[in-house]
């Protein structure tokens, strides 16, 4: 891989361009935020909060019960909205949702719909940028995480990903945040096999017994 | 106390060259709790940066709708100096400095990407040693970009003045105290922008001219260094950033 760390101030371009997570001032271009350079000139953040996005799919809880619907906590600085229409039973603070963005405004106000209910498993907080590591190409590292640890998994855009108390938590949880920290270097998908499958030697002579 | 030597033969007290710095060390993401962090370590001072958000402004009424609203806090630990300090906590000295502190990165922070929010900069001076507020300021816009918000600028900031007679760089405390002149400044070292500028003391034009100058060039060491520390964060295989908790007790 051809890329580089840029910084902010950094200058990515001698020619005005508008890109996103960059700035033009005297006809140059600017990065604003720590960020991979890619070869064909993007900027990919490397950290950073989580931007709202349409059709997204997020992990989030109820932060507080309204009288039509729900304030939503999506791990970023705005509160979700969900009407109660969307959702057939009632929900109370704490409840974990699996649920789609279906509108975002300038000011980041975001309403959500098509929730889901998540019930028996918690939340992970890991940082937004991150989170295309931890699904990888077509979902095969969620899925192998999902497979080794026997827990379901659900990960939102946000950046909060909700595993299933059945099944192993701890080692999905710690697995994940595996990724995390390592998203960067190449050769993942080997090292996070080899975590799980060093667990699964060294917790099998213990079932048997 | 009497007044301590600074210049020994064209050398300073501690061995350093006009124009030199003391070494400095920046670590960025030390902290697992906060969004971005940094720790910097400039001679004996030790600073520590926690930056947190964009959030939602609370109290609500503080809140822009058309940007974020940036807040600094500026504090010194109670052990963090000789002379005692008393109670931790906001006072007169340190209210002052976060508000310098605080404009200094309004001008950066691209603040307009947030609005309605709040991103709060914490500065924890542990020790200190003169200079403590331009250590703050290269800890908190290290922290600022490790957690990821779209600033203009890596801002870094430096001390220069006048000892004996002679216009030097990065003073210690007894420098700083027995000097004649402390001109703490920020600088935007993309495009030179002075974004903090104070003084003690009085310089000629021509040794205010020569104490800018010495401030850029040190400004561009010190820019490397929060460039090298921010993407050390991203070169090798980081460090467990969480503490791993009864594993032993797990596996049985």
């Amino acid at each position: 891989m051809a890329n580089s760390i840029v910084l902010p101030g950094q200058m990515v371009s001698d020619k005005p361009a508008r890109l996103p997570y960059c700035y033009v001032e005297n006809n140059k271009t600017y990065a604003t935020v720590l960020s991979l350079l890619s070869d064909d000139g993007r900027l990919v953040p490397l950290c950073g909060p989580y931007e709202p996005l349409l059709d997204d799919y997020v992990v989030s809880y109820v932060s507080e019960v309204r009288f039509s619907g729900y304030n939503i906590n999506i791990n970023c600085p705005a509160n979700a909205y969900l009407s109660g229409r969307e959702v057939a039973q009632k929900l109370t603070v704490g409840d974990v949702l699996y649920a789609r963005i279906s509108a975002v405004d300038e000011i980041k106000s975001v309403e959500l719909n098509d929730a889901r209910l998540l019930r028996g498993g918690t939340i992970i907080e890991i940082a937004a940028a991150k989170v295309p590591r931890v699904i990888g190409k077509k979902n095969s590292m969620i899925g192998m995480i999902s497979a080794a640890t026997g827990c379901e998994i659900y990960v939102g855009r946000n950046g909060f990903i909700w595993v299933s108390s059945k099944g192993n938590q701890k080692l999905a949880a710690d697995t994940i945040r595996m990724v995390e920290a390592q998203a960067h270097i190449t050769g993942l998908t080997d090292r996070i096999k080899a975590h799980l499958d060093a667990h699964k030697a060294a917790a099998s002579p213990a079932a048997q017994n | 106390m009497e007044k301590p030597q600074l210049i020994i033969d064209g050398k300073r007290a501690d061995g350093r060259a006009l124009d030199e710095l003391r070494p400095i060390k920046i670590t960025a993401h030390v902290l697992n709790g906060a969004d971005g962090s940094a720790l910097v370590e400039w001679g004996n001072n030790k600073v520590l940066a926690g930056v947190y958000g964009p959030r939602e402004c609370i109290p609500r009424h503080d809140a822009s709708p058309y940007r974020a609203v940036v807040r600094c806090r500026y504090t010194m630990a109670p052990f963090c100096s000789l002379e005692e300090h008393g109670r931790s906590g906001p006072n007169r000295r340190s209210h002052e400095l976060s508000k310098v502190i605080r404009e200094a990165f309004e001008n950066v922070v691209i603040s307009e990407a947030y609005p309605r929010t709040q991103i709060d900069v914490y500065m924890e001076v542990l020790q200190s040693d003169g200079g403590t507020r331009c250590a703050a300021i290269t800890a908190a816009a290290v922290a600022l970009a490790d957690a990821g918000i779209p600033m203009k600028d890596l801002v870094c900031a430096v001390a220069v003045g006048k000892i004996d007679g002679l216009v030097a760089v990065d003073f210690s405390k007894d420098e700083d105290n027995y000097g004649e002149s402390d001109m703490p400044i920020a600088i935007a070292p993309r495009n030179g922008d002075v974004l903090l500028f104070q003084m003690d003391g009085n310089l000629t034009r021509e040794e205010l001219s020569a104490a800018m100058e010495m401030a850029y060039k040190a400004s561009a060491k010190i820019s490397e260094l929060q460039a090298a520390a921010l993407k050390a964060v991203y070169d090798g295989p980081k460090k467990e950033a969480h503490l791993v908790l009864g594993d032993k007790f797990n596996s049985q």
